[in-house]
C-alpha cells in the first residue's frame, strides 16, 4: 500500500524532472565540468578528472570505430602507445616543443592507423578482434627488445620531457592541464559526434548493419572502413600524446592489454554506439577506480574503524572488486548506463502521453523490461 | 645440431600447443564464444596442480600423488569453468563484444584471486623429484627429458580421442549440428544450453591438461600473470588454422611451434622477441588467406 504511493510519487516526480532535452543535459554536464576546479579540489582530485578526460577521448574514439562502424578492435592501445612514443621520440631527437609535437604525432598516428587498417580490412568479426589484439603486442615486444634499447628506452620507456605547463606551481599546473584536456575532450567529442551523425557516419552505420548491402548500394566499403580506422586512430593517438605528456613518460605498459580494454569497459559502462556514452562512462570509471576504491574507501576505513595500514592484499582486492563491478554491470545492463537512462526516459515519456497517472507508468515500464529477451 | 634442436623441440611444443588451442577452437566452433579466459584455465590448473600436490596423498609414492593432483586439478578447473559459464558467459551469449568484455573480466578476476591466494610470486611447478620423468634420453642427438616425451604423447592421444569423440559419438554429432545451425539443432531436440556448458567444460579441461603439462615439463614455473601468453598462443594458432577448425589447430600448433623455435635458435637475443613470432605469423598468413588455413572446409565451420 505504502509502496504503491511511494512508486506513484516517484514516477510522477521522475516524469517531470527527467523531462530535459538532451542538448540541455549535455550543456549542464559541460558547465559542471567547467566548474570543477572552482570547488577547491586538491591536485590529486584534479588529476583524477584529467585522467577521466583522457580516457573519455580514447573511449569515444573506440566507440566511433566499433560502436558505429562495427569493426571490433581489441587493440586500441596501439594508438595510445604510438601517440605517447611518437611525442616522446620527437622530443628526444628533435627537441620539439609539445605544441608542435602533438600535431606531428597525430599525423603519425593516423598514418599508422592506415597501415594497420590495411591487413585488418581483409578479416571480419572475431578474426578482426583477435588480429587487432596482436598489433600492440608486437609493438610492445619490439619496444622492449634489447637491441633497440637505445632508441625506445627498453622496459623503463622514455622520460624527461617537460610536459604541458612546466613553469606553473603544482595546483595551477593541474588546473591548466584540466582545462586543456577538457577543451580537447570537448572539441574531439564534438568532431566525432558530428562525424558519426554526418553523411559519412550514416555510411559507417550501414557497414555496421549490413556490409554486403552497403557494397551492393555502390559504397566503397574498404575506403570507409579505412577512414573510420583513421579517424579513430587519430583521436586515440591524441589521448596517448596527452597522457604521455601529463605523466612525462612513454613506456611499454601503454601498449598493454589493460589499456586496450579500458575503452571497451568504459564504453560498456556508458553505452555503446552513442559517442556521448563513453564520456559518461569514463567519468564513472575514473571516479570509481581512482576516487572511491583508491581514496574514499581507505580513508573511511582509517577514520571509522581505526585501520591504520591497509591489508597487504588491498591493491589486488581493489582491481578484483572493480572487475567484478564491471562484470555485473555488463551482464545486467548490456546496453550501458546512459542508454539505460535514455530508455527509461523514453518509456516515461511514452507512458505519460498515454496516461497521466503514476502507477500505470510504472506498470508499462515493468512490462517492457520483462518482455525484452535476456 | 641446430636444425635437430629445432625439429625435436618444435615437434614437442607443437603437440602441446595444439592441445592448448584445441579447447579454444572447440568452444568457438560450437557456441561462437571467443573465450579470452582460456589462458586463465591453463594458469589455474598449474596453480591447482601445485596446491593439490602439497597435500602429499599416497605419502610414500610421489608419482601417484602427482597423478592424483593432476586429476583433481583438471576436475577443479572443469567445475570452475562450468560455474563461470553459467553465471557470467551464458547471460551475454550471442553478443560478440559483451562476450569479449566478460571473458577478459573473468581472466582478470582469476588473476587477482590467485594474487590474493598465493601472493605475487612464481611458484615452481615440476614432476616429483627423482622420478623417471626427469631423466633424459637422446633423440637425433638432442637430449630430451622423458617428461617432454610424455607431454607430447599425452597431447597426441588426447587430440585423437577428441577427434573420435566429435566424429563418432552422439554428443559429438550434436556439437557438429549446433555449430552448423543452432536453430535447426534446437528444433531437432538438442539442448543447446547444456551442450554449450559441456563444451565449455571440455575446453577448459583441455586447457588445464595443456597447462599442467606445459608448466611442469617445459616452463617449470607458473604465476598469476601467466594466463596471457597461452592466450596469445592459442588465439594465434586458432586464427592460423581457421577458427572452429580442429585439424587447423593441430597444423597451426606445429607451424607456430617450429617458427618459435627457429627464432629462438637463429636470431640473436631471439628469446626476448619470441612472443612476437606467432603474432607476426598470423598477420602474414591472414594477408594471404583471410579465413586461416582451414577456414571454410572443415566440419565445424558454417
Amino acid at each position: 500500500m505504502v509502496m504503491g504511493y511511494l512508486r506513484r510519487a516517484y514516477s510522477s516526480f521522475a516524469a517531470h524532472v527527467f523531462d530535459v532535452p538532451p542538448r540541455l543535459m549535455a550543456f549542464l554536464f559541460l558547465m559542471i565540468l567547467l566548474l570543477v576546479p572552482a570547488a577547491g579540489l586538491g591536485p590529486y582530485y584534479l588529476s583524477i578528472m584529467i585522467y577521466a578526460n583522457v580516457v573519455a577521448i580514447l573511449a569515444a574514439s573506440w566507440d566511433l570505430l566499433v560502436g558505429r562502424t562495427g569493426q571490433i578492435s581489441l587493440g586500441h592501445a596501439i594508438f595510445f602507445g604510438i601517440g605517447g612514443y611518437s611525442s616522446a621520440l620527437l622530443f628526444k631527437y628533435y627537441a620539439l616543443s609539445v605544441w608542435v609535437a602533438i600535431p606531428i604525432a597525430l599525423l603519425i598516428g593516423s598514418l599508422a592507423a592506415l597501415v594497420i587498417g590495411f591487413p585488418c580490412l581483409r578479416v571480419k568479426g572475431p578474426y578482426l578482434a583477435l588480429v587487432t589484439m596482436a598489433f600492440p603486442l608486437i609493438i610492445s615486444n619490439t619496444v622492449k627488445w634489447s637491441p633497440l634499447v637505445d632508441i625506445f628506452g627498453g622496459e623503463f620507456g622514455l622520460r624527461g620531457f617537460p610536459g604541458f605547463f612546466p613553469f606553473l606551481p603544482i595546483l595551477q599546473q593541474r588546473t591548466a592541464e584540466y582545462y586543456f584536456t577538457l577543451v580537447l575532450l570537448f572539441v574531439s567529442s564534438v568532431l566525432m559526434y558530428k562525424t558519426a551523425n554526418s553523411k559519412t557516419g550514416i555510411v559507417f552505420m550501414s557497414i555496421l548493419d549490413d556490409e554486403m548491402a552497403s557494397k551492393a548500394c555502390g559504397i566503397n566499403v574498404t575506403r570507409y572502413k579505412l577512414l573510420s580506422f583513421m579517424i579513430s586512430g587519430l583521436f586515440g593517438t591524441l589521448a596517448g600524446c596527452v597522457q604521455a605528456n601529463l605523466l612525462r613518460v612513454a613506456n611499454p605498459p601503454m601498449f598493454e592489454l589493460t589499456i586496450s580494454f579500458l575503452p571497451i569497459i568504459v564504453t560498456f559502462l556508458g553505452g555503446i554506439g552513442t559517442i556521448y556514452g563513453p564520456i559518461v562512462g569514463a567519468y564513472i570509471y575514473a571516479l570509481l577506480d581512482r576516487y572511491v576504491l583508491a581514496d574514499l574507501l581507505p580513508r573511511l576505513l582509517r577514520e571509522n574503524f581505526q585501520v591504520m595500514s591497509l591489508p597487504s592484499g588491498y591493491d589486488f582486492a581493489k582491481l578484483l572488486v572493480f572487475t567484478l563491478i564491471v562484470l555485473i554491470l555488463v551482464i545486467k545492463w548490456p546496453r550501458g548506463v546512459s542508454r539505460f537512462t535514455t530508455d527509461k526516459l523514453e518509456d516515461l515519456e511514452e507512458a505519460r502521453d498515454l496516461d497521466e497517472r503514476g502507477p500505470r507508468i510504472w506498470k508499462t515500464y515493468k512490462k517492457k523490461k520483462s518482455s525484452t529477451p535476456a | 645440431m641446430l636444425i635437430e634442436q629445432i625439429i625435436v623441440y618444435g615437434a614437442i611444443s607443437g603437440g602441446v600447443y595444439a592441445l592448448l588451442a584445441l579447447g579454444f577452437t572447440l568452444i568457438y566452433g560450437v557456441s561462437r564464444v571467443v573465450n579470452l579466459a582460456h589462458g586463465s584455465f591453463y594458469m589455474l590448473a598449474a596453480y591447482m596442480f601445485v596446491f593439490f600436490g602439497t597435500f602429499g596423498f599416497f605419502g610414500s609414492d610421489p608419482m601417484l600423488a602427482s597423478i592424483l593432483a593432476l586429476v583433481l586439478a583438471v576436475i577443479f578447473v572443469g567445475a570452475v569453468s562450468s560455474i563461470t559459464y553459467r553465471l557470467a558467459i551464458h547471460p551475454v551469449i550471442g553478443d560478440e563484444v559483451a562476450v569479449l568484455v566478460v571473458t577478459v573480466s573473468l581472466a582478470i578476476i582469476f588473476q587477482q584471486l590467485m594474487l590474493l591466494w598465493f601472493g605475487a610470486s612464481f611458484p615452481r611447478v615440476s614432476w616429483p623429484a627423482g622420478s623417471v620423468l626427469l631423466e633424459s634420453t637422446s633423440i637425433l642427438g638432442v637430449s630430451v627429458e622423458y617428461s617432454l616425451i610424455l607431454a607430447f604423447v599425452v597431447s597426441l592421444v588426447l587430440f585423437a580421442s577428441l577427434l573420435v569423440f566429435i566424429t563418432r559419438t552422439k554428443i559429438g554429432k550434436a556439437m557438429r549440428a549446433v555449430s552448423q545451425d543452432r536453430e535447426v539443432a534446437m528444433l531437432m531436440g538438442i539442448n543447446t544450453d547444456r551442450l554449450y556448458m559441456l563444451t565449455m567444460v571440455i575446453s577448459a579441461m583441455l586447457a588445464a591438461l595443456a597447462g599442467i603439462f606445459i608448466t611442469a615439463s617445459i616452463e617449470k614455473f607458473t604465476g598469476p600473470w601467466l594466463w596471457f601468453k597461452p592466450l596469445t598462443l592459442s588465439f594465434s594458432i586458432v586464427i592460423l588454422g581457421g577458427l572452429g577448425s580442429i585439424k587447423g589447430s593441430l597444423l597451426g600448433g606445429f607451424i607456430i611451434a617450429f617458427a618459435e623455435k627457429t627464432v629462438t635458435v637463429m636470431v640473436p637475443e631471439g628469446g626476448a622477441i619470441v612472443g612476437v613470432v606467432p603474432l607476426a605469423v598470423i598477420i602474414a598468413v591472414l594477408l594471404v588467406r583471410p579465413k586461416g588455413l582451414f577456414g571454410k572446409r572443415i566440419e565445424m565451420e558454417e
